[in-house]
């Protein structure tokens, strides 16, 4: 098809969709059909050539957390509601370089505090299934999710700090995937908790988003957790010198077996891993004992960087201000209450507030440091189930935990883990109006560690009746999670693709 | 700005003072230069002499007012206490004090930012995304402001840290861009250091010849913005100090003197300098101190298990902060006004409150700003965009090695080396003055002199203390008749020196010598010869006779006075007649000395 074609195709859908609230602001379009020629003209002259790029003329959807130049970038939040960067991020600068287009910017929730993209500005984004039900598109990277999987964009941009962009991958049927924290540079990146801050990617199938990842992949000096590009050689190195054989050693944590997880969802998950063994990999049942902490260590960490990150929207500089004087000297009101107060929506004051209080004087040892303890012993976890040694640590593990664990309590050693995303089908947008806070942070029960580890995961639609040659009997995708070792991205896109092709 | 090692002067013990100073000089005139040319931003914070439109008391003229206080109440120390007599309540309760100095380094960029730093551009013109905070951007440690931090430390004998990082300290103000600091609050990069005091520091009498006062910590953090008040109610903010590098230097309340406690900031503030640290602009608002202020109990003293404590000092009162001050005498004055207040507390049964307290200057009293229950939380976070910082041993040794000479260091070797010979109060003085410009041109004509005199033992022995007297007394005389800041080019060394050589070679009186001086001074651009035979100074030696029936004349027009001398023995009174025959001799012609000579003869 050409790029034209497919974009038109695209471009109809963005207007046909338009009530999903997919995206917060589009591409202009006379300007868009311009670069798409030009790309065009490109791919005919490269053709001949034999160097087309691979994302040439592809139009890209952009979370909104994301800033560009051309189009404003709101994070969905009231404070930077008619806010335009004055700069692109690298990621968008990456793109462009390969000939790639920003379709427009999407739909989220605030700041990417959300597992369901309805904590937004700009009002919730949201899907159907059988023309009925409406459902949730999870989040928060909701919006780009949704123009995927429903043929807005070629594939989409999101971020991933708990699981943002594995879970609506999940509940929407695509591929979410989350490379190795530091590989994707986070400049330009709106920060809600930077040590967990990771783009990723959606696409419809993995092989595209191994496309878009090859684009993106890269050192950037303006990022300062940014990998080394010695790091980058040490780590290939060490893929190198591992041998690795066609039949994988799977692990299968047995903490991701909780009560609450929904049948369908085992049975998806049962189903993909006896199929893998069909295949000829060996499964292996392994013990990650810290998960169970991980989801409460992860609600004290990003609300903490959250609330010293938003500390710097006060509408002083650039943003939305409150319209009269903010103040008051009789109040003694602070100075940017008004401003803070009308520019937040709820969950983010929520979490500013969880943050304040767990850095604060009386609290943090009990709640920060613990949490930084929990990350770590959740490091630990998975570095004592992986084969391949974590590239970050010295080579030498510490003799110290060596010698104090027996061979026999060791377990197995795998090359990945198989998991659900998420405990649960999508629920209705209804559904959650009943929901506390809390119940939505349940959500990212197993997107989580692997976010505080800062491994590759990417979500995987698998379809979770077992009558796959009747598609139209249950329509339904469940999200199958695989993780890695840190800086062994490829064997996770590698894995994803055999389990997607599993799952068709 | 870090090309210290390109220049080397003259000046053979100094060496390394002078690399330092004539690099300095060498960015000023470049400086000046770039005023024309604007390209060369990074020179030209080295010289921020000019006046700000902040409502601040320019630091010199702090200083000049502090000079000025004290000679009013005629002689230096202790000033106040020893007119009043001590207060007999300090017998019974001992003061404790512990400073917190923040100043700004001499860097030419910014701390997260490649911005320059500047402090008196075009307000808004050096600030880069990351400086006010906008949205997805993040910070870039700036390797190279480390440089001048670890010279600091090392300069105050601390223990560089191999490992320390870099934490945010939340807190909202519109100076604040971020709405947290990045400061060192964990991991500091420099521990446990110390300095010494002398007393010829200006410390407190009863602190005896010396104290040592312990540094607990040195750590890195940003500058704040520059609000500018336009009242009634409009602020203006000046981004271009956003993030500028500060270094926060953290004393044990080791200090039990108001005066000691100021004799320490100037002394933290003169190695700062000498070791090129800090910014040369000090004036404005360079450096500010917090000081913690407590008293306690002398007969208590040994129950050390009571009372407060703070990194290993025990026993310790309940203290109060005094922030913001960015004076000598406002550290001074508000530590005593301070500790009054708390005896008078303690005394009337009262309870002394941790709080944190303000001091204006000129006021009596310290004003709360704010109690316990108005603390702020700063809820310190690791950043998590900045790694550690590594430092290694290689770097601390190179820098430790390339250390320019300490003032102390300095100070001893003007009074103990024969070549210079002063006494410490005016080697003090010498290094003290001007940024150590004086001390320079000191050094330079010293230098100049001996060349010319090489071989010549006798001139050589006295030079050291004649250039002082003319650097110091007779042309620091000028400047302060005419009311004019201290400028190397007013008089230039080369100047001076062939003036003082003509006197050394009795080819010119004394006197002839001074309005030479004074002529240059005042901007006349001949040459130092020229001058001397235009103007008809070259001493005309007056033969023995001559001498004498000009001093025959003379005492028979005093009988009186020649009686005081003979009978009264009033020896002093020799001296006037000197003057007077000094004074109605031809112009040039009478040497004091000879007068003296002949006048005891008869």
């Amino acid at each position: 098809m050409s790029l034209l074609r497919e974009a038109q195709e695209f471009i109809a859908n963005q207007a046909a969709r338009r009530s999903l609230n997919a995206f917060v602001s589009l591409a202009e379009r006379p300007a868009l059909f311009q670069t798409i020629k030009d790309a065009e003209a490109k791919r005919g002259r490269e053709l001949t050539n034999n160097a087309s790029g691979p994302i040439n003329g592809k139009l890209i959807a952009v979370k909104d957390n994301i800033c560009t130049s051309d189009l404003p970038t709101t994070a969905a939040s009231g404070i930077l509601k008619s806010f335009t960067s004055p700069y692109d991020a690298t990621v968008i600068r990456q793109l462009r370089d390969a000939g790639g287009i920003v379709a427009g910017k999407t739909n989220l929730d605030e700041f990417g505090m959300g597992s369901h993209s309805i904590h937004s500005f700009f009002g919730p984004v949201w899907q159907s299934r059988n023309n009925s039900r409406v459902l949730t598109a999870g989040g928060s990277s909701g919006g780009s999710a949704v123009a995927v999987a429903t043929k807005q964009s070629w594939a989409a941009l999101g971020t991933d700090t708990g699981g943002s962009v594995r879970l609506p991958a999940a509940y929407t049927g695509i591929v979410g995937y989350k490379p190795s924290y530091g590989l994707v540079s986070r400049w330009g990146v709106i920060a809600y908790a930077n040590s967990l801050d990771t783009i990723g990617i959606f696409a419809r199938d993995s092989r595209s988003a191994q496309t878009l990842f090859n684009a993106i992949n890269s050192h950037d000096p303006k990022d300062p957790t940014s990998l080394l590009p010695s790091t980058r050689t040490q780590i290939a190195e060490l893929l190198s010198r591992t041998n690795r054989k066609t039949a994988l050693r799977i692990g299968v944590p047995l903490e991701y077996n909780i009560n609450e997880l929904q049948p369908v969802v085992r049975q998806a998950w049962v189903r993909t891993v006896h199929l893998l063994t069909q295949l000829g990999h060996t499964i292996y049942t392994v013990s990650l004992p810290t998960t169970k902490h991980a989801l409460s260590a992860y609600y004290v960490l990003a609300p903490a960087e959250a609330s010293s990150n938003l500390a710097k929207y006060d509408g002083v500089r650039f943003g939305s201000r409150y319209a009269g004087p903010d103040a008051s000297s009789e109040t003694d009101s602070v100075l940017f209450s008004k401003t803070r107060r009308q520019g937040f929506g709820s969950e983010v004051k929520r979490r500013i507030l969880l943050g304040a209080y767990t850095l604060s004087a009386e609290a943090i040892d009990n709640y920060f440091i613990q949490a930084q303890k929990v990350r770590r012993l959740v490091q630990r976890d998975f570095n004592r189930v992986f084969s391949l040694p974590n590239p970050l640590l010295d080579s030498k593990p510490s003799s110290a935990h060596q010698s104090t664990v027996p061979d026999a309590a060791k377990g197995a050693k795998v090359d990945v883990l198989i998991c659900p995303t998420a405990p649960t089908l999508p629920p209705t947008l209804e559904f959650l109006d009943k929901q506390t806070p809390v119940d939505a942070y349940m959500n990212d029960v197993f997107t989580v560690p692997a976010s505080l580890a800062g491994l590759p995961a990417v979500s995987v639609p698998v379809r979770s009746s077992p009558s796959w040659a009747d598609k139209a009997l249950d329509g339904e995708m469940v999200g199958i999670q695989v993780i890695a070792q840190y800086g062994d991205d490829d064997l996770v896109l590698k894995v994803a693709k055999i389990v997607e092709e599993l799952g068709q | 700005m870090f090309s210290y090692s390109s220049r080397t002067a003259s000046g053979a013990f100094f060496r390394r003072i002078f690399v330092c100073q004539a690099c300095i000089r060498q960015s000023r005139r470049q400086q000046q230069l770039s005023a024309i040319d604007s390209g060369l931003l990074f020179h030209r914070r080295l010289l921020q002499t000019s006046t700000s439109t902040e409502n601040i008391v320019p630091f010199r003229k702090q200083l000049k007012d502090e000079a000025k206080r004290k000679r009013l109440e005629g002689g230096s120390r202790p000033s106040k206490k020893g007119a009043k007599g001590r207060d007999p309540r300090l017998e019974k309760w001992e003061l404790t004090v512990g400073i917190e100095i923040h100043a700004e380094l001499n860097t030419a960029r910014k701390l997260f930012s490649s911005a320059a730093t500047s402090s008196s551009e075009v307000p808004n013109t050096h600030v880069a995304l990351f400086d006010v905070a906008f949205p997805g951007t993040q910070p870039h440690f700036q390797k190279e402001t480390l440089i001048p931090a670890l010279r600091a430390a090392i300069a105050l004998n601390c223990e560089i840290q191999p490992k320390s990082s870099f934490d945010r300290k939340h807190y909202f103000y519109q100076d604040q861009p971020a709405g947290y600091q990045i400061t060192q609050y964990y991991e500091p990069f420099a521990k446990d250091g110390h300095i010494t005091l002398y007393d010829h520091d200006g410390i407190d009498p009863e602190d005896g010849e010396s104290i040592t006062i312990g540094i607990k910590q040195i750590q890195m953090e940003q500058d704040t913005a520059k609000t500018v008040q336009q009242p009634p109610s409009t602020y203006l903010l000046d981004f271009n100090r956003v993030s500028h590098p500060l270094i926060e230097i953290i004393t044990l309340p080791h200090i039990h003197h108001a005066s000691t406690a100021a004799a320490c900031v100037r002394k933290i503030q003169s190695i700062l300098k000498s070791v090129n640290a800090v910014t040369a602009g000090m004036e404005i608002g360079g450096l500010r101190a917090d000081v913690n202020v407590s008293v306690r109990e002398r007969q208590r003293l040994p129950e050390t298990r009571q009372g407060k404590s703070y990194y290993g000092v025990t026993g310790l009162g309940q203290r109060t902060e005094i922030k913001n001050l960015s004076s000598f005498k406002a550290v001074e004055d508000s530590i005593i006004a301070e500790r009054d207040r708390q005896i008078n507390v303690l005394e009337a049964g009262g309870v002394i409150k941790g709080e944190t307290r303000g001091w204006t200057l000129g006021s009596v009293e310290t004003r709360k700003l704010r109690g316990k229950e108005g603390e702020i939380d700063y809820r310190y976070m690791p950043d998590p965009d900045l790694g550690p910082v590594i430092i290694g041993e290689d770097i601390i040794q190179h820098l430790r090695g390339a250390l320019p000479m300490l003032p102390d260091d300095i100070a001893n070797k003007l009074v103990q080396s024969p070549e210079y010979g002063l006494t410490m109060k005016d080697a003090k003085t010498l290094v003290a003055l001007d940024d150590g410009d004086r001390l320079e041109y000191y050094l330079e004509i010293v230098e100049i002199l001996r060349k010319e005199l090489s071989g010549n033992a006798q001139f050589l022995e006295k030079i050291g203390k004649v250039v002082n007297n003319w650097v110091l007394h007779e042309l620091g005389g000028l400047f302060a008749a005419a009311e004019r800041d201290w400028s190397h080019a007013a008089v230039p060394p080369e100047k001076l020196a062939s003036v003082i050589l003509h006197l050394i070679h009795r080819r010119i009186t004394g006197r002839a010598a001074k309005l030479l001086l004074s002529t240059i001074f005042y901007g006349d651009p001949r040459s130092v010869k020229q001058i001397i035979e235009d103007e008809n100074m070259t001493l005309r030696p007056m033969s023995r006779e001559e001498y004498l029936s000009f001093a025959r004349e003379l005492l028979d027009e005093n009988p009186d006075m020649v009686n005081a001398i003979k009978e009264k023995r009033q020896h002093g009174k020799v001296m006037w007649f000197v003057g007077q025959m000094v004074r109605r001799g031809d112009e040039g012609r009478v040497e004091a000395e000879k007068v003296e000579q002949i006048l005891r003869e008869l």
